[in-house]
């Protein structure tokens, strides 16, 4: 009955989309009027910058937010792992921003990178001494604005790589980390030949299911930038939006939509690939 | 012990009071980081017009006032003392409310009892083969906007199109709370299945096979003996699709207009590229819908790290 | 007769034969153990036996009657099991009241029947408390309630002691056998440890790959085991065996081997002369300082009422004998051994079934 379901909501609109993909349609038009035109779409698609330079923007959002997110998740769950008292209530915290739902944090920053806004006036002390007017309009700038959102990106998703590695960290067996101390090891030595290693699964999958969805990034963009300056915030969520919503090239978007299927349905596999080594290893005992 | 001794190890008590004490203020500070944000979208709702974007930044509104929860929870449009009719939305937020409330709530509870239904076929039966415990996840790593498309093609034309041949009248999914509740229980239900399997994967089967020995049917033992164990299970899961669903914006911004908005859809609306952003109401529209979730969020906070252990943590 | 009865069950799971035609009778009032290692399909058995899973083929009968198609909450059996399966959302009452409260028996009813049971396994301060807050010894007893307050008259046991620490499992021993006979009820019992069978049962089933290797009274399967599975199975230290040939000379059969060659009895049948064949015999049974082998003692053992002395003939097998504390060995000290020849047992070499 379930897959009753997924086909009703999800399959039926994929062969719909496919088939108006090879449409040539616009809005003002009803769909009646409609007619099949081969893969003129998919060449429009192909041949279209806005589409490739999006796509490629996402993935250098997402891999830049993923990177800090990994390092500086890493380090907090570090720290907290190695404090004593006070865990409870610092995971907590640290728990928080995962909890605020993504269009309300994109607002949040709205508010901060505004050029009256208090980043700027926490910043001001270090400008001025450099003769810079401190009222920077961040949003105005393309590279202040992707940057803006990959900060937003990183303000709220660390906590989930913290939230990883923490547990990462929880089952570490300590009788190895013993074995290793007795053996003469340094706390150097123990963390990266002991340690570490023992991570691996947990960086994986960190690293996998943060990139899946840091690369579907939409929310932030609405609110913050709407794509801007010009276009170079746009990501490929957006810009398909963008496409289909504001300018109403239905098959274009179509189209366009099982092309990012494709190119994520390769993505996705591979990402599962790597996790399910991960879970084999550790079924091994060899992780 | 000799002196060398003590004064080593007041060294190494030193040096070890010390790197405590970095490691709470990086905590400290960091934490510091993430409530900010939250800090100001909750003063900054409590700030009038004339307060939003001021220079320098007041941290503390001045001049506290009320007027953007009175303009969001009247009923009455007219009585909003800040007027910006250039986004001729309705300000009031009950409509946003009782969608979103509503929307949510169907879905998560109508996702929870299909999905724990099949959860427990899975765990007791194998329903679907050994590979489907994993698989049922894959669903959600499709970016939205490739299946946002399709469905708003499918909403708004083909279901009208094929009702009206079928049925006899023009039936649209397109901007409706059935519509959109009918997908969020689909996108939503791979979570429910894996977290449900979780929970009844810990009830030993040994229990119902005793039950069943003593002369239970099957219905008596599922529900004197396993869903009295996975009763607090449920609660989690159905929280944790809850906050999912709320938060969820790019399908709902897609695929309603203008009669069912969600509350993350509502913020948007107080604001475009052109005509700037009435903060304010915004903040408070913010307020409104994190301050719940973030509470539900913290109630759910254990299970939420159990869940995300993915099996690094071995028994 | 027989109160339980299989016949030819096979139970297959996919291509996996786990239970490869079983049959068996179960004596109305005994005490019936199935014993065999881990695999071997003494479980599965017992889950045909319960209901739980049906057999492939062949019949399940209790009573009179084949039981294949009945449910097991009809057969009128109870069963503990490995894990005891107490319900943890429940007090003790609640536990040991639910097959009664299924069959919708009248409250002031259930009371009397689970404090009667509680007492008569010394429970019944327990009552109000939940499985969690119980002592292992607390929650077997709790399950052993929970099936007697039934009253079945048939009791399936799997494994229930494997979770309890040495000592408490050799008092429950007791206790189940005394339960036992108090209940004068037939009792199935499952377990791997070969020790509970042979203390606790009236007859046991061994069991090996899903087939019975033989079934018989405790002492019959130690003294005259049917297979070299089963006596090697049974007895601590193990048996010891001997690979070798049966040669026929000036009208006696001796067994050779090595750089052992040993007589043996009189009653060894003729036609066993040139066969390859696995001789058998137990450590109580070897004798020291007398008899025609030589040998090297490599490690001692002082258990005190006994000692145990493994040594080596020719350097090949190792063998144990259990010889009086008195005797003291050294290691590397050479001894004669010889074995009692009555007491061998001969197995076929590629069979391992029994020979004489």
């Amino acid at each position: 009955m379930v897959e009753g379901m997924f086909i009703l909501i999800l399959i039926i609109p994929f062969a719909l989309t496919i088939y108006i993909s090879f449409l040539r349609w616009r809005a003002n038009r009803p769909f009646e009027q409609a007619y099949l035109s081969g893969l003129r779409n998919y060449e429009s698609v192909i041949a279209d910058s806005g589409f490739w330079d999006s796509l490629g923007r996402t993935f250098y959002f997402a891999g830049a937010a993923v990177v800090f997110e990994l390092i500086i998740g890493f380090f907090l769950a570090l720290m907290v792992h190695q404090i004593t008292r006070g865990r409870r209530f610092y995971i907590t915290i640290l728990l928080i921003p995962m909890m605020v739902v993504p269009v309300v944090a994109g607002y949040n920053f709205s508010m901060i990178y505004l050029d009256s806004g208090p980043l700027n006036q926490i910043l001001a002390p270090g400008l001025n001494l450099f003769d810079i007017n401190p009222r920077i309009r961040w949003l105005s700038n393309p590279i202040a604005a992707q940057w803006a959102i990959i900060l937003a990106d990183i303000w709220q998703w660390t906590s989930l790589t913290f939230l990883i590695f923490l547990s990462g960290f929880s089952a570490l067996p300590p009788q190895l980390i013993n074995a290793a101390r007795v053996m003469g090891a340094s706390r150097r030595q123990t963390f990266f030949w002991v340690e570490l290693p023992l991570l691996k699964p947990a960086i994986v999958i960190a690293v996998v299911i943060r990139s899946m969805e840091a690369l579907k990034m939409f929310d932030p963009v609405v609110l913050l930038t709407f794509g801007g300056p010009g276009t170079s915030t746009q990501t490929v969520a957006y810009y398909l939006w963008e496409q289909v919503w504001q300018f109403n090239k239905y098959s274009f978007g179509a189209a366009a939509s099982i092309m990012l299927l494709i190119i994520f349905s390769v993505l996705i596999f591979f990402g599962i690939y790597l996790i399910g080594r991960q879970g084999k290893a550790i079924e091994r005992g060899e992780a | 012990m000799s002196t060398d001794a003590k004064q080593a190890l007041q060294i190494a008590n030193r040096r070890r009071w010390r790197r405590t004490v970095v490691r709470h203020s990086i905590l400290i500070g960091w934490g510091l980081i993430i409530m900010f944000p939250i800090f100001w979208m909750i003063q900054t709702s409590f700030k009038d017009a004339h307060e939003w974007v001021t220079w320098p930044p007041h941290w503390v509104p001045q001049d506290p006032t009320l007027k953007n929860y009175e303009q969001i929870f009247t009923f009455d449009v007219q009585q909003s003392g800040v007027a910006r009719e250039a986004t001729e939305q309705p300000f009031n937020i009950w409509g946003a409310v009782a969608d979103s409330l509503i929307i949510c709530t169907t879905s998560a509870l109508i996702a929870l009892f299909m999905g724990a239904f099949l959860a427990y076929g899975i765990s007791r039966f194998n329903v679907g083969g050994g590979k489907f415990r994993h698989s049922v996840l894959i669903i959600r790593m499709i970016p939205p906007i490739v299946i946002a498309i399709p469905l708003l093609m499918y909403y708004a034309i083909m279901v009208p199109l094929a009702s009206e041949t079928v049925l006899g009248f023009r039936l649209s999914l397109f901007d409706t709370q059935f519509g959109m509740s009918l997908l969020y229980i689909t996108i939503t239900l791979p979570f429910v299945i894996w977290m449900m399997l979780s929970f009844i994967d810990e009830v030993p089967y040994t229990l119902e096979h005793a039950a069943r020995i003593m002369g239970a049917g099957r219905l008596y033992t599922l529900r004197r003996v396993v869903l009295p164990l996975v009763a607090s299970g449920m609660v989690v899961t159905f929280l944790f699709v809850f906050i999912l669903n709320w938060a969820e914006f790019l399908l709902s911004l897609t695929l309603t207009h203008p009669d069912v908005s969600t509350l993350p859809v509502l913020l948007n609306k107080f604001q475009s590229a052109s005509e700037g952003r009435l903060y304010g109401p915004q903040a408070a529209i913010g307020t409104v819908i994190t301050i719940p979730v973030v509470v539900l969020g913290v109630l759910i906070q254990k299970h939420l790290i159990k869940g995300f252990s993915f099996g690094t943590i071995r028994k | 007769m027989a109160q339980i009865g299989l016949m030819e069950v096979v139970k297959k799971f996919g291509d996996f034969v786990a239970v490869n035609g079983v049959s068996l009778d179960v004596h109305d009032g005994e005490f019936l153990i199935l014993v065999g290692p881990s695999g071997c399909g003494k479980t599965t058995t017992l889950n045909m036996i319960s209901g739980l899973e049906s057999p492939t083929s062949g019949e399940i009968i209790i009573g009179n009657r084949v039981v294949n198609d009945i449910e097991p909450g009809e057969r009128g059996l109870g069963m503990v099991f490995q894990d005891l399966a107490l319900f943890p959302h429940m007090t003790v009452f609640e536990n040991i009241a639910f097959g009664l409260r299924v069959k919708k028996t009248l409250e002031p009813d259930i009371d009397r029947q689970v404090r009667a049971a509680a007492e008569a396994m010394h429970i019944l301060p327990l009552l109000d408390k939940r499985p969690a807050q119980c002592s292992g010894g607390e929650s077997q007893r709790v399950a052993l309630a929970r099936t007697i307050v039934n009253d079945p008259s048939v009791f399936l046991m799997d494994e229930p002691l494997s979770s309890l620490d040495a000592k408490l499992r050799v008092d429950m021993r007791t206790e189940l056998k005394a339960l036992h006979e108090r209940l004068n009820a037939t009792f199935v019992y499952v377990t791997h440890d070969q020790a509970e069978a042979m203390t606790m049962a009236d007859r046991i089933v061994v069991m090996n790959g899903g087939l019975v290797e033989q079934i018989g009274g405790p002492l019959d399967i130690y003294d005259k085991p049917a297979s070299r599975f089963v006596a090697g199975f049974f007895g601590t230290p193990t048996m010891n065996f001997l690979q070798g040939e049966i040669v026929a000379a000036n009208g006696a059969l001796t067994f050779q081997c090595e750089h052992i060659e040993h007589f043996l009895a009189e009653n060894t049948p003729d036609s066993l002369a040139g066969k390859q064949v696995i001789l058998g015999v137990r450590s109580e049974h070897v004798v020291v300082n007398s008899g025609g082998q030589q040998g090297q003692v490599k490690l001692i053992e002082p258990l005190g009422d006994v000692s145990l002395v493994f040594f080596e003939s020719g350097g090949q097998e190792q063998l144990v004998a259990k010889v009086a504390p008195e005797l003291r060995f050294s290691s590397g000290d050479q001894l004669t051994f010889g074995f009692q020849a009555a007491k061998c047992h001969l197995f076929d070499f590629d069979s391992g079934t029994r020979l004489n």
